[in-house]
């Protein structure tokens, strides 16, 4: 089922001469990781505040188009019933996570959406179970280091049991273990649970080896959107190409590799290997 | 300074300060503020000053207060001089009587800050009838104060590591120099508060007009003993100065101290 | 080539937690050095030494032959320029032009040379089109330059780079390391905390990986980048190219040294299957 659709959208913040969003179509369906990438000042961060409906009803300004999520109209549905559908992590813990322990977190965001205590405290215990987080339900958030608030992030918006989550560089402040911990987290839930995943990410090095699909956006436009391979062919040179793209490069040139684009470490020595036919044991 | 705001954050422990309800620690606190506020001879704060210490040992609480008298240091020696130069009678007395009641009514803040948590206080708030943004807006920027002191101190570094220094120079050099301060720290904050604004409206925030809120609190026997027992003390601070049991006192005192 | 700054066994702690346990390393001009390691291993504890913001507790820290100790912070800073992480801290003046101004006249340069040095600096930083704007209208990248910009612009010996790739976009990454490849030509001495290994991979000659307070490796980029244990406890990754190497090493292709980047990968592999890329059509 299409669980996101974009048709000619256009976008404008209040006060602004440039559109954000300049002429936006896009589809999306469950169980895909789309890494969505730009440089800074693109419209992927505001294309993001699109699923959940901060764009528009926070951030006031021009819409124009149409915006379905979840089969709901963005423009007329409020935040909080997209938010069920839609869970939102954002770049900096600190100011995402804002009570106590853990466990009054989780429950958070099922509170506000009115729920009886006892159907809260049931499903808390359910999402600390699925998410590894017994042990610390006591622990403060500032207690814990930055790959675990994350990731309490992560599933204390996963307790509204949305179909989408939205992710805007989740891993900018983490060190670079922390952050593959992370985005194997969305991975799983993108994979097992068939959540229609939507990562912002700069360090393309740790997400391709995920992403199912890749969108590039330039000046409020989508430049390239298909699968990461061709994507990164067409649009590298504005997003930068990973060390093994540009080894691979290379080492074609001079035929001593096929065709394939290697996007990780593993698939560029298979690549190395295979032409060759080098395995020893 | 961020020592200073070091007795207002929360530290976990398990002691019997900390298990109480919050409503029953505002009640001690209520008791304990309006003693500082109506007794006014050193001797009689000192003895509150001291029931204070004991209530903080029990909360296992001591080292955080201590350490962070270093930077009221400053203040209260402010306090102390104000009073004793400008007072024309009783200087010493009442100098050092101002000082303590200062002391006994941060202390009391700090005892009720240091062991309940912002979540705590907020379903304090709540239970007590106080809508839930109200609340929220409370307890927010409790947690966000150590975000701030660290902000403020960052921010201080990067200046000073422009060149400008902040320790020298006139008083009127020096105010300025801080004035640089506030632009960045007044930004960030702006900014920091429209991302935690994103976030709430992400968990849904606002959703439902009446929350039942995750914590229930609870009057257990302890709580109901801490609240009497507040209460009645409130009323023994009343009946003595009304009395004119307390006036009575003081002069007594004086008349202890003459050249005081 | 000359010592800029000497770490003599520091140790510091913040309230009684100890962040650095006897930490000894050398700053050189002319050379770049990464600082490494995961979030709270100590780095940005240790480069605040480096302009006397704060003072060892054991053992000392000479810049160039000073010690921090008796010197100011603006002393200090005249030699070694400290760049935080997020711009938004360190951005005091109106408009654009005025930061680089205001940092030029703390430093103690005259007005008209302030003016002159200031027009360049922008210009280098392609900030001039917006010299009276508020450096809050700028985009995160541009206000990350910016206040390169004005750290720059007062000729520091050594310039430290609190993670300057941190939820950077790639053009702004090309432009930073562009600008360390020319201040270290200049021979300044470049310092850069990060935990973007494949960032240190392209710009670092000297690596110092950092953690729990101490250092735990310490040498040339090439030989402490390509330390798979070392990288593992300090809780990093290894980069591409020495991670597809090791790949490749485990299946039995042996290269005749460890690559760090692209094309070392791609001559290495040359010269192991024998052709000469000379000789090659």
């Amino acid at each position: 089922m299409t669980l996101v659709e974009l048709r000619h959208v256009r976008f404008r913040y209040a006060g602004s001469d440039s559109y954000a969003l300049n002429d936006v179509s896009l589809s999306a369906e469950r169980g895909e990781f789309i890494l969505l990438v730009g440089p800074s000042g693109c419209g992927k961060s505001t294309l993001l505040r699109v699923l959940n409906g901060l764009v528009p009803h926070f951030y006031e300004g021009e819409f124009e188009g149409e915006a379905k999520v979840a089969g709901l109209n963005v423009r007329s549905t409020p935040t909080h019933v997209l938010a069920r559908h839609v869970g939102m992590v954002f770049q900096d813990p600190e100011n995402q996570l804002f009570l106590s322990s853990v466990e009054r977190e989780i429950a958070f965001g099922l509170e506000n959406l009115g729920l009886s205590r006892l159907e809260v405290r049931r499903r808390v215990r359910e999402v600390l179970k699925e998410f590894n987080l017994e042990s610390i339900k006591e622990k403060a958030p500032y207690e814990l280091s930055g790959g675990q608030q994350q990731k309490v992030a992560i599933a204390s918006v996963m307790a509204l049991e949305p179909e989408i989550l939205a992710l805007d560089e989740p891993t900018a402040n983490l060190d670079p273990l922390s952050a593959l911990e992370v985005l194997t987290l969305v991975n799983r839930l993108v994979r097992e649970k068939g959540v229609l995943a939507f990562v912002v990410e700069h360090r393309l090095e740790l997400a391709l080896r995920f992403a199912t699909r890749m969108i590039v956006m330039l000046n409020g436009r989508v430049a390239a959107d298909g699968g990461p391979r061709e994507v990164l062919l067409k649009a590298g040179k504005v997003v930068g190409y990973p060390p093994v793209m540009l080894a691979h490069v290379l080492l074609k040139r001079k035929g001593l590799v096929g065709d394939g684009v290697p996007l990780t470490c593993e698939e560029l020595a298979e690549e190395v290997i295979a032409k060759w036919a080098l395995r020893y044991s | 300074m961020s020592k200073v705001l070091d007795i207002f954050r929360f530290r976990r422990k398990r002691t019997l300060l900390h298990e109480l309800d919050p409503r029953a620690k505002f009640a001690m606190l209520v008791a304990l503020s309006a003693a500082s506020l109506a007794l006014s001879d050193g001797v009689s704060l000192a003895a509150l000053l001291v029931v204070e210490v004991v209530l903080l040992a029990v909360a296992k609480s001591l080292r955080e207060w201590a350490r962070s008298l270093t930077g009221l240091s400053t203040l209260l020696i402010l306090i102390f001089a104000l009073n004793y130069l400008t007072l024309p009678t009783d200087r010493l007395f009442t100098a050092t009587a101002m000082t303590l009641r200062f002391l006994c009514l941060t202390t009391a803040f700090s005892i009720f800050f240091l062991t309940t948590t912002a979540d705590e206080l907020a379903a304090a708030l709540e239970a007590s009838g106080v809508p839930r943004e109200y609340s929220m807006m409370f307890t927010m920027s409790l947690r966000f104060v150590p975000s701030l002191a660290r902000d403020m101190q960052t921010v201080t570094d990067a200046l000073r590591s422009r060149g400008l220094e902040l320790e020298k120079g006139s008083l009127s050099e020096r105010l300025r120099n801080y004035t640089y301060l506030l632009v960045p720290l007044i930004v960030f904050e702006l900014k920091r508060s429209l991302m935690v604004a994103e976030a709430l409206e992400a968990r849904g925030f606002g959703a439902v007009k009446k929350v039942e809120p995750y914590i229930e609190l609870t009057f257990k026997g302890k709580d109901y003993v801490v609240v009497i027992t507040s209460f009645l003390a409130l009323l023994a601070v009343a009946w003595v100065i009304l009395s004119g049991t307390y006036s009575t006192f003081v002069a007594w005192l004086r008349g202890v101290f003459p050249k005081v | 080539m000359g010592v800029a700054i000497l770490v003599e066994d520091v140790h510091f702690s913040y309230e009684g937690v100890p962040a650095l346990r006897g930490v000894s390393l050398t700053i050189r001009t002319g050379e770049v050095l990464a600082i490494m390691g995961e979030n709270g291993a100590g780095k940005t504890t240790l480069v605040k030494h480096f302009v006397g913001l704060l003072k060892p507790e054991r053992g000392r820290v000479l810049v160039f032959g000073i010690d921090t100790r008796d010197a100011s912070v603006a002393q200090l800073a005249r030699r070694v320029g400290l760049v935080f992480q997020n711009p938004d801290h360190q951005l005091f003046a109106e408009s654009v032009e005025g930061e680089v101004l205001f940092t030029l006249r703390n430093m103690g340069y005259p007005s008209d040379k302030a003016r002159a040095i200031c027009d360049s600096i922008l210009k280098l930083f392609e900030l001039d089109r917006y010299k009276n704007r508020s450096p809050y209208s700028l985009s995160i990248g541009e206000r990350k330059r910016l206040a390169i910009a004005a750290v720059v612009s007062y000729n520091p010996d050594v310039l430290v780079l609190d993670e300057p790739t941190a939820g950077q976009d790639f053009f702004n990454k090309s432009k930073i390391s562009k600008l360390i490849f020319k201040l270290k030509m200049q021979g300044k001495g470049v310092v850069i905390v990060t935990h973007d290994v494949e960032f240190a991979a392209q710009v670092a000659d000297r690596v110092v990986l950092m953690a729990e307070g101490r250092v735990i490796r310490e040498g040339g980029a090439k030989d402490v980048l390509t330390d798979a244990e070392a990288l593992r406890r300090a809780r990093l990754m290894l980069p591409q190219i020495p991670a597809t190497a090791a790949i490749l090493e485990a299946e039995g292709v042996s290269l005749p040294s460890k690559p760090l980047l692209p094309g070392t990968l791609y001559l290495e592999l040359l010269e192991l299957l024998d052709h000469r890329w000379s000789e090659y059509e």
